[in-house]
């Protein structure tokens, strides 16, 4: 039983039907937010401040973060996450050919556009009954394992990288700095680096020898990416049934010379990351509370494995978990499921408190297996853009409120990982293995040999483990193309050459769910075709989970949740130096990409209705 | 004056000299900002070679000033700090001139009624210092857009509105040039510089970037803009016209399926209308590139992108005229290259032979008496003002009287049938001494 908050039970087949007895099983009761104390106390001391991180930089897209602060007791006592844009790409969406989805929802974002552009083109496969030749699927993954080597690369040492970097660190933390100029680093085989002082130095932004090496390293990685692709961030080869790159073993040639790079960096960097974590900790224990938050997560899984994948909805639990990352939901540190149905039945949208209308209606009682969907479910969402003036206690922010079984949970890519180790049923076990509570990766010799790096399962979960799996994940997605490749190589030494499946254009209804990943965990593009026209399109995006705001029983989005639970270890002399390192390194360990996230709506009228009346500005 | 740029469609721009400036500039600030965006062109750019941005940003280019860049993804500065210089650049205060680039789609605030933004950056404490409001990006646009030296356009959101501007868009998104209006002029005289694509390619940002500098700085020609105000030597030609498939094109060869290696038109290619140099240049490094790795011309690039493109994966409408002449005329083209094909496929060692002179298929395939007839009066006129090489010496001559015997080196067609190495078997057992092979 996978749903302890929503109205579903299973019988003993595993059918899903609604809990009899309730008349409106999926209602609930909204909790509104009291700001009153907080005022009180911020007129009272002068020590508890309110501070803007707006922009929240070196994160992709529009961020923004308001954070109340209690400097004496070194406490965050509120935090708010703002999406600072809206651009209404499901307003464009709606009426529209469903073959205009995949190159328009690409732009969605522009950091990794390739998996919309997947995930719609996996949404229309469902909803047209076609699939992809085995070929196409591997190119498929080639595409997105590589990019998603090089974003992990760009997050570690261009984005959060220089939140540990010796600039940082000596402006916030000066006896911090003191202390890595002499601790002696642990795995110099790895990376080179005698002290974490030395590490950091390199780590300096655009200055630094490691941020330029990771900087150039994203443009060997992206020619291997365009060599299948045509272009980057955008893909022009993702067609509906397949892809319409021309392989040839010159493809594949060179995108192996690209992946061999690689191999190295992913080697260098898990020592890299293994060692600024644990200077953080040795330093001072309470950096394990830094972004810490429950161990609630759920990935949608990816890379298809290419003789399994058939496209269609009633077998997505089966092709689900041959994936080479097993989608799953783990609440409290337990795997609750890893069937594809079940994560998709258990999502729901609320927009209490985002700039949106609420919508009304409930046109899809069931899935297409008959099991019971909620009225916030995507494929029942109709969402209608209101902007409207800040104000903490009504809306304020362009991201809705995603959650699973009504609980806030956290994607990202070593959610994965995680999931895949809990769920024991890879498939895939040339490049990786599992054992109990930890993933084997193999990465392969280049200039540096072969090396077994093995990711535990964390045993605290904060922003330091974030970074350091995520340092993990550049293996892990290395040796998944790899592997890819070599299947890839085997299907043109069979002759399988073909890479796209005809299709037409369906003219009656026809529902499709795209379930993918984004280079931060969990996506999912719900469309509904009808007359040859997109009725519905919905997007959810890694970051709209992870940014999001309050749920409508008051209860923080992940971001949030995280920056409550930090610490202020800063040091500063008075409240005016004050510069929030700490809550700055808690969101940017989610690797926020802002793009992607704010865009998700189906209303179907341009914003014409009276502003808000409580549009009166902040508290 | 410091100098006059052409650009094309007005008769010049009227540069207005920088203020007291007498000596070469040490940085240029550039303020970038987000509108109705996905970040794809910063991505794109932190891609692009030609040159790099740590090239730019480190002031390591010789001659060029140092770039000072504000940009929300790759400054390390967050908050009320990184927003500070945008405060002193409204205010005329900063001590270098600066530019504005603006990725993503202007808007249309005026859309909401009331209070709102439809993109923010930066927030304004309120006066009784106890909240804070969202500054709507495009108050900074129109705060410093007047003094900015340049404002530069880039993506295709930026410059014509693109994929948020798209029908049924909510925001009234549309470009920058349409935000400031034509007579927009720059603090130094240039109207919006635009430099398409989504995502563009990036190094057709960063050479702008650079040329631009190395104007600024006295030391180069203003690059040349066209009538919309595109770089002029890269959105001149349409990305048909260098595609490593137009030659499938002018043959008539078409691919039926995605995946086939050749022309893209019939299954939804608008290349042959689209001004774009990405198969030339390469997405990055000379690599990928769409119609090169087998991607279908959405016009990306293109004012009319999307809703003049859509839907997608359809044949143009224009391409049954000229796909059917194509077909035609290109077949006819095909079958006679045929001919010369066939011709170079053979070394001159092989003419006139039927021998196989592969393992890897058999060739032996009789010459056709008209393609002997054809390759004969090709041959004439080839070489019509030119010796045919070798030909009619039966003895070559050099000047101290070395002279090489042509006739004993040709070699009769029995002779060409069999391999080098039958040939040097058959010499070395003739002079053998009995018993040594």
């Amino acid at each position: 039983m996978c749903f302890k908050n929503l109205p579903i039970e299973f019988d003993a087949q595993g059918k899903a039907s609604l809990i009899g007895g309730a008349r409106d099983p999926y209602a609930y009761e909204r909790k509104d937010i009291s700001r009153e104390d907080m005022k009180k106390l911020m007129a009272q001391n002068g020590y508890v401040r309110g501070v803007d991180f707006d922009p929240v930089t070196r994160v992709a897209g529009a961020l923004a973060f308001h954070a109340t602060v209690d400097l004496q007791n070194r406490k965050v006592l509120e935090a708010y996450s703002m999406a600072t844009l809206f651009r209404g790409y499901e307003v464009i969406l709606k009426g529209r050919d469903p073959r205009d989805a995949i190159f328009i929802s690409s732009r969605a974002c522009g950091v990794c556009g390739g998996v919309h552009a997947t995930c719609a083109a996996l949404a229309i496969e469902m909803a047209f009954g076609i699939k992809p030749p085995p070929l196409g699927i591997v190119i498929r993954n080639l595409a997105l394992s590589m990019e998603f080597v090089w974003d992990n690369i760009m997050h570690l040492f261009m984005l959060a990288g220089p939140d540990y970097s010796e600039e940082m660190v000596k402006r916030t933390n000066p006896s911090l700095w003191d202390r890595a100029t002499r601790a002696k680093t642990r795995h110099e085989d790895q990376h080179g680096y005698k002290t974490i002082g030395a590490l950091m130095h390199d780590m300096n932004p655009l200055t630094g020898k490691l941020y330029l090496d990771a900087l150039e390293l994203t443009r060997v990685a992206r020619e291997g990416y365009v060599t299948l692709m045509g272009k980057y961030p955008h893909p022009e080869t993702i067609v509906p049934g397949g892809v319409s790159h021309n392989v040839t073993v010159q493809s594949f040639n060179v995108y192996r010379n690209r992946l061999m790079k690689m191999f190295d960096f992913a080697k260098k960097g898990i020592g890299i990351w293994e060692d600024i974590t644990n200077f953080f900790y040795d330093a001072d224990p309470a950096y394990k509370k830094v972004g810490t938050r429950p161990m609630n997560f759920a990935d949608t899984g990816i890379w298809d494995d290419p003789f399994a994948y058939d496209g269609t909805y009633e077998n997505c639990d089966s092709w689900g978990e041959k994936r080479w990352a097993t989608p799953g939901v783990i609440i409290d540190g337990k795997q609750v499921t890893t069937k594809l149905q079940q994560i998709n039945l258990g999502i729901e949208e609320f927009v209490e408190h985002s700039y949106y209308e609420e919508w009304s209606g409930h046109p899809h009682k069931t899935d297409p297996l008959g099991a019971p969907l909620s009225p916030y479910h995507p494929w029942n969402k109709e969402t209608k853009p209101k902007p409207a003036g800040l104000n903490w206690r009504e809306k304020y922010s362009w991201s809705t409120a995603p959650r699973w079984d009504r609980v806030a949970v956290e994607t990202g890519t070593f959610i994965r990982m995680w999931n895949t180790v809990l769920a024991k049923k890879l498939p895939h076990r040339r490049m990786l293995d599992l054992t109990d509570n930890s993933m084997l990766i193999k990465i392969p010799a280049f200039d540096t040999p072969e090396m077994i790096a093995e990711w535990k399962i964390p045993e605290v979960w904060n922003a330091f483990e974030r970074n350091l799996s995520r340092a993990y994940a550049i293996g892990y997605n290395a040796a998944v193309a790899y592997d890819n490749w070599l299947i890839g190589m085997d299907l043109l030494r069979k002759g399988q050459s073909e890479v796209s499946t005809p299709f037409e254009v369906p003219k009656n209804n026809r529902m499709g769910v795209g379930f993918w990943g984004a280079g931060r965990g969990w996506l999912t593009h719900h469309v509904e075709l009808d007359k040859g026209a997109i009725v519905n399109y919905q997007i959810i995006t890694p970051s709209t989970l992870m940014a999001s705001p309050q749920d409508p029983w008051g209860k923080p989005g992940p971001y949030e949740e995280a920056v409550l639970e930090t610490p202020i270890l800063e040091e500063f002399d008075k409240p005016e130096n004050f510069k929030g390192i700490d809550v700055l390194r808690a969101i940017r360990s989610f690797d926020p990409c802002m793009p992607c996230t704010t865009h998700l709506y189906a209303g179907d009228h341009v914003v014409t209705q009276d502003v808000n009346t409580c549009a009166c500005g902040v508290e | 004056m410091d100098s006059v740029g052409k650009v094309s469609g007005r008769p010049s721009v009227e540069l207005t000299p920088i203020p007291g400036r007498t000596t070469p500039l040490e940085k240029v600030y550039a303020f970038w900002f987000a509108g109705m965006s996905c970040d794809g062109c910063s991505i794109s750019v932190t891609g692009a070679s030609e040159p790099s941005v740590e090239d730019l940003l480190l002031g390591r280019i010789p001659g060029l000033p140092r770039v000072v860049l504000y940009h929300p993804v790759l400054s390390s500065e967050a908050g009320e700090d990184f927003i500070h210089n945008f405060e002193l650049a409204a205010q005329g205060k900063l001590d270098a001139p600066y530019v504005i680039i603006l990725e993503g789609s202007a808007v249309d605030d005026t859309l909401i009624p009331g209070e709102g933004y439809w993109v923010g950056l930066g927030a304004r404490k309120d006066p009784d210092g106890n909240g804070s409001k969202v500054i709507s990006v495009m108050e900074w646009i129109d705060r410093m857009a007047p003094g900015a030296a340049a404002s530069i356009a880039i993506g295709t959101c930026a410059t014509w509105g693109g994929i948020p501007a798209a029908v049924g868009n909510p925001t009234g998104a549309m470009g920058l040039t349409d935000y400031l209006g034509a007579d927009y002029r720059s603090a130094f005289g240039l109207p919006v510089i635009n430099i398409p694509g989504c995502a563009p390619v990036g190094d057709n940002f960063t050479e702008v970037i650079a040329l631009v500098l190395q104007f600024l700085q006295g030391t180069g020609p203003l690059p040349e803009f066209d009538e919309l105000g595109r770089p002029a030597w890269q959105f001149r030609d349409t990305v048909h016209d260098r595609c490593v498939r137009g030659g499938y094109y002018e043959e008539g060869k078409f691919a039926q399926k995605y995946g086939d290696p050749e022309c893209l038109v019939e299954v939804g290619c608008w290349g042959p209308v689209v001004k774009c140099n990405i198969v030339e240049r390469g997405a990055l490094r000379h690599h990928g590139g769409c119609m090169s790795t087998g991607g279908i011309c959405i016009g990306c690039t293109m004012p009319g992108f999307p809703d003049k493109f859509t839907p997608f994966y359809v044949a143009p409408p224009g391409s049954a005229v000229s796909a059917a002449t194509s077909q035609t005329v290109g077949g006819m083209i095909r079958f006679l290259r045929s001919f010369t094909q066939h011709a170079a496929d053979r070394t001159a060692r092989w003419d006139g032979t039927e021998a196989a002179f592969s393992g890897w298929a058999p060739q032996s395939r009789p010459e056709p008496i008209y393609e002997k007839l054809i390759h004969f009066l090709y041959r004439k006129q080839q070489h019509m003002n030119s010796v045919v090489p070798g030909r009619g010496l039966e003895v070559t001559k050099f000047r101290d009287g070395y002279e090489v015997d042509n006739v004993t080196r040709k070699l009769s067609d029995e002779e060409k049938r069999k391999s080098g190495r039958l040939r040097r078997a058959e010499r070395v057992q003739h002079e053998a001494p009995a018993g040594r092979i």
